[in-house]
């Protein structure tokens, strides 16, 4: 690549999504996400760089460390699920991985509504409570529906938006 | 032509260098034909420094000065279990440096672990100039994957000392996959199972015509080969104390004698099934009578022995196969690195568990160092024939409340990888925030490795929760951490790098490098070293590497003590990310230690009472003090303006909208709605630029 491209892509980064980054198109299969990400990678890899003088290697960097944050969320089929809704409601380009791996996490426990009968019960106590702004059965609710799947990250962000109506 | 780099393998107990050149791989053996050194090191009382098999041969009659399995301390801190354990069983003495860092003291002179490292690798430069007739200053040089960044630091850090350019710190089983896979034109999934001296890794890499992609790496830095040694030596010291009633454990000569005959036995048991140990003279009875060890060890009895050990490295084998995806069928083929894989009980047990015969054609002592090769030669010359993709072996985790971590970059992570994190204020007009950053894989912020704590300041005070603090956190390709906090508000040049590292700072490494080769009383402090030591908190420990005014300083001074009184934190409650935290200065006020103020993560809860926890940023709803939403994706609000200023120049503005059409229309799914977020961005460019086209 020609130095005014590279330092034209690492200025434009922040306005690409990763399938654009990577070149790829939305419907891209698996292979196809790891063909793009050595492909790309080849290109701007810092080691595949090393020639280029000071102020190229920092837009080379700029642009291997996207490209492996889009191969991060794009390669894992749940990330790349939350992803796709984010770029379906607009809601940015980048998404930050412990961000990705919250929300792939929040998708699945809302899939299931709960695991035990017992939070999936509370949990829909907790959800009309919501529904009539009472929060404060809300919250005894859902932390009753905690105590049963503590792991349940649908529940704690509910709970966090009950003790928010609270204040 | 071009400057010759080398390839070198700092093992544990053996290290190895070679070099790649015209087309052609070599080992570089030294004056005596050997194409591994011992990494032990003995200091004369003359000054001399001799290192390699010399060196080793001393460890015997002069055990107090000779100095091995160094590399097990490296990055450590001084009250870690590695270095207790190192304690019992070293006969050299260790000591504890500045900030918890450890020394090894011979000869009165105590000298850092990278300086130890630098005296190996100052050996094997020099081998390599011997045999290659010309100065080596440049060099990839190897560590177990499963290394943290303080050990990778360090270890570059030593490279330094030793006069050595590093080119790339590069992971052991990434270089073997390299030195087996390079050139052959293959397709296969390989796992490699590293069993070195002290430290054990398995990576799971994919091997294309010329990319190498490691899938998945896991280790353990306190299992290998001088583990299986100390298995044997303690056999042998039990049946003497049982039956003599004697400890050779407490006799340092008699112990090194175990120790090499130990592992004398352990490598006679990968040639034959037997072997005998014979050690005359390891003690005397009170009344003089002199006492020998002398039995046989078969192959049953050491793999009873070791048989635990071996399980162990499996564990870890699941834990990698799992985290690429795969299962132990899925392996294409088998690469054994290290002295201790040539043990039969080894090869057997990890044919049965990958179901497959090992690849026979690999040296397990020399492919490291021929993988670091090629790829020295690869960084140096212009085309990369195979180049490399890594990922992080560990996650990297910020300290939040309640003694718990969250994670920012997990493990397995492709690196080069940069994350960010919004961070604000906890109170009215607090002038530092101070975040501590982890490797690990545990919740619990103790069962994981600090590789430091850092202070924000001088930023532009506000009211809590209005302040916004980007945090980046960037693995490079050498799988080192780096830490820059920049103030949203002002964007200026408010941000500060640091290498959270126990390693040496530059000025430290300067002075030792200036120095000449025995750097007597050079007593280098560590960088980063925080208050680690958990009950140790001084106000003047000398922590934080982070400059700043004496004005901030004195501002802090001032803020302190109001907000000490208004303080309604219970101590219990202060979250992890508290602490210490100014240096030594004379403007450091004691009251910091407890006036430091408190950074909160936005994407968290912030409540007190309330374990943090990690909300997904995504959907959590703030508190109704802290700004309204804080998108961590800040790229994505690009104004138009900022944007046109950005593009210096008019041509590169018109090539930047060329690249968004281009790959917005790439990008479009099938007449899908991909389109909206690139509305006519040549348009957008060229009327928005200040500077007129």
């Amino acid at each position: 690549m020609v130095p005014t491209e590279i330092v034209a892509l690492a200025r434009i980064i922040g306005e690409l999504d990763y399938y654009q980054l990577l070149h790829l198109r939305r419907n891209a299969v698996a292979g196809e996400v790891k063909k793009a990400y050595h492909a790309t990678s080849r290109a701007f890899h810092p080691d595949s760089n090393r020639h280029l003088d000071p102020e190229l290697r920092e837009a080379v960097a700029t642009i291997s460390k996207r490209v492996s944050e889009a191969y991060s969320v794009l390669r894992d089929p749940r990330r790349r699920q939350a992803y796709d809704r984010r770029l379906e409601t607009n809601q940015g380009l980048r998404m930050q991985l412990a961000e990705a791996q919250a929300e792939a996490g929040r998708q699945a426990s809302e899939e299931r509504g709960g695991r035990t009968p017992q939070g999936r019960q509370f949990y829909r106590l907790a959800q009309s409570d919501l529904q009539r702004n009472d929060y404060g059965a809300a919250v005894r609710n859902l932390q009753t529906a905690l105590t049963f799947e503590p792991g349940n990250t649908l529940f704690k962000e509910q709970l966090a938006r009950a003790k928010q109506g609270l204040r | 032509m071009a400057e010759i780099a080398v390839g070198i393998d700092l093992g544990t107990s053996n290290s190895c260098v070679a070099v790649a050149r015209r087309g052609k791989l070599e080992v570089l053996k030294n004056a005596y034909g050997e194409s591994t050194i011992a990494s032990v090191v003995n200091l004369a009382a003359d000054g001399s420094i001799t290192v390699g098999n010399a060196a080793k041969a001393n460890v015997i009659h002069d055990p107090h000065n000779t100095i091995y399995s160094a590399k097990r301390l490296i990055g450590r801190y001084f009250f870690s279990e590695e270095v207790k354990k190192a304690q019992a069983i070293c006969s050299y003495q260790i000591v504890e440096g500045e900030n918890h860092s450890v020394r090894i003291k011979v000869r009165e002179e105590a000298f850092s672990l990278p300086e130890v490292g630098a005296m190996v690798l100052r050996e094997l430069k020099s081998i390599a100039e011997a045999r290659l007739g010309s100065p080596v200053s440049k060099a990839v040089v190897t560590v177990p994957a499963y290394f943290n960044d303080n050990q990778r630091q360090a270890t570059k850090d030593a490279a330094r000392i030793a006069g050595l350019e590093v080119l790339r710190i590069l992971n052991e089983p990434t270089a073997a996959a390299l030195a087996y896979g390079f050139g052959k034109g293959l397709n296969q999934r390989v796992a490699v199972y590293d069993l070195g001296g002290g430290t054990f890794d398995i990576s799971i890499l994919e091997i294309g015509s010329d990319v190498f992609e490691v899938l998945a790496t896991s280790g353990d830095t306190f299992l290998g080969g001088d583990d299986f040694d100390d298995r044997v030596i303690d056999l042998l010291a039990d049946e003497f104390a049982s039956k003599h009633d004697i400890n050779l454990r407490n006799d340092p000569y008699a112990l090194e004698k175990l120790k090499l005959a130990a592992e004398t036995a352990k490598k006679g048991l990968s040639v034959d099934d037997e072997s005998r140990i014979r050690i005359p003279d390891i003690a005397q009875t009170a009344d003089g009578r002199s006492l020998s060890i002398e039995r046989s060890l078969g192959k049953e009895e050491f793999g009873a022995l070791v048989m635990d050990l071996i399980q162990r490295t499996f564990k870890v084998c699941d834990e990698a196969l799992q985290q690429a995806g795969l299962i132990a069928r899925d392996v294409d083929g088998v690469i054994l690195v290290g002295g201790p894989t040539r043990l039969g009980i080894i090869r057997e047990a990890v044919t049965e568990y990958f179901q497959q015969e090992p690849q026979a054609n690999v040296d397990p002592d020399q492919v490291v160092a021929v993988g670091a090769a090629i790829h020295a030669s690869s960084l140096t010359s212009s085309g990369g024939e195979a180049f490399l993709l890594d990922v992080t072996p560990l996650s990297l985790q910020i300290g939040v409340a309640g003694g718990l971590t969250e994670k920012i970059i997990e493990r397995n992570t492709p690196v080069p990888i940069e994350q960010t994190r919004t961070f604000t204020t906890f109170k009215d007009h607090q002038d530092s925030v101070s975040i501590r950053v982890y490797q690990g894989e545990s919740r619990e912020s103790a069962e994981n490795e600090l590789l430091g704590q850092f202070e924000f300041i001088g930023f532009e005070k506000g009211r809590r929760g209005e302040v916004e603090i980007d945090v980046t956190f960037e693995i490079d390709t050498d799988g080192i951490v780096n830490v820059t906090a920049r103030d949203r508000s002002t964007g200026e040049e408010a941000s500060t790098r640091i290498t959270l590292s126990s390693g040496l700072s530059d000025t430290e490494l300067r002075s030792i490098i200036g120095k000449h080769e025995s750097t007597s009383g050079a007593q280098p402090s560590g960088r980063a070293a925080a208050d680690v030591g958990e009950d140790d908190l001084h106000a003047d420990d000398d922590i934080v590497p982070l400059r700043r005014s004496a004005a901030a300083t004195r501002a802090a001074a001032e803020e302190a003590i109001p907000e000490l009184e208004t303080d309604d934190f219970e101590p219990g409650d202060e979250p992890d990310i508290t602490g210490p935290i100014f240096g030594a200065g004379a403007d450091a006020p004691e009251t910091n230690v407890d006036g430091i103020e408190t950074a909160v993560d936005l994407d968290g809860e912030s409540d007190p009472d309330e374990p943090l926890e990690f909300v997904s940023p995504a959907s959590s709803d703030l508190d109704a003090d802290l700004p309204p939403e804080v998108d961590l994706d800040d790229d994505m609000a690009i104004e138009p303006d900022l944007r046109a200023a950005r593009s210096g120049s008019s041509e590169l503005g018109a090539l930047e909208a060329d690249m968004l059409d281009e790959l917005s229309e790439k990008a479009t799914p099938d007449g899908a709605d991909g389109d909206t977020l690139f509305e006519a961005p040549g348009a957008d460019l060229s009327s928005e630029d200040p500077e007129g086209t």
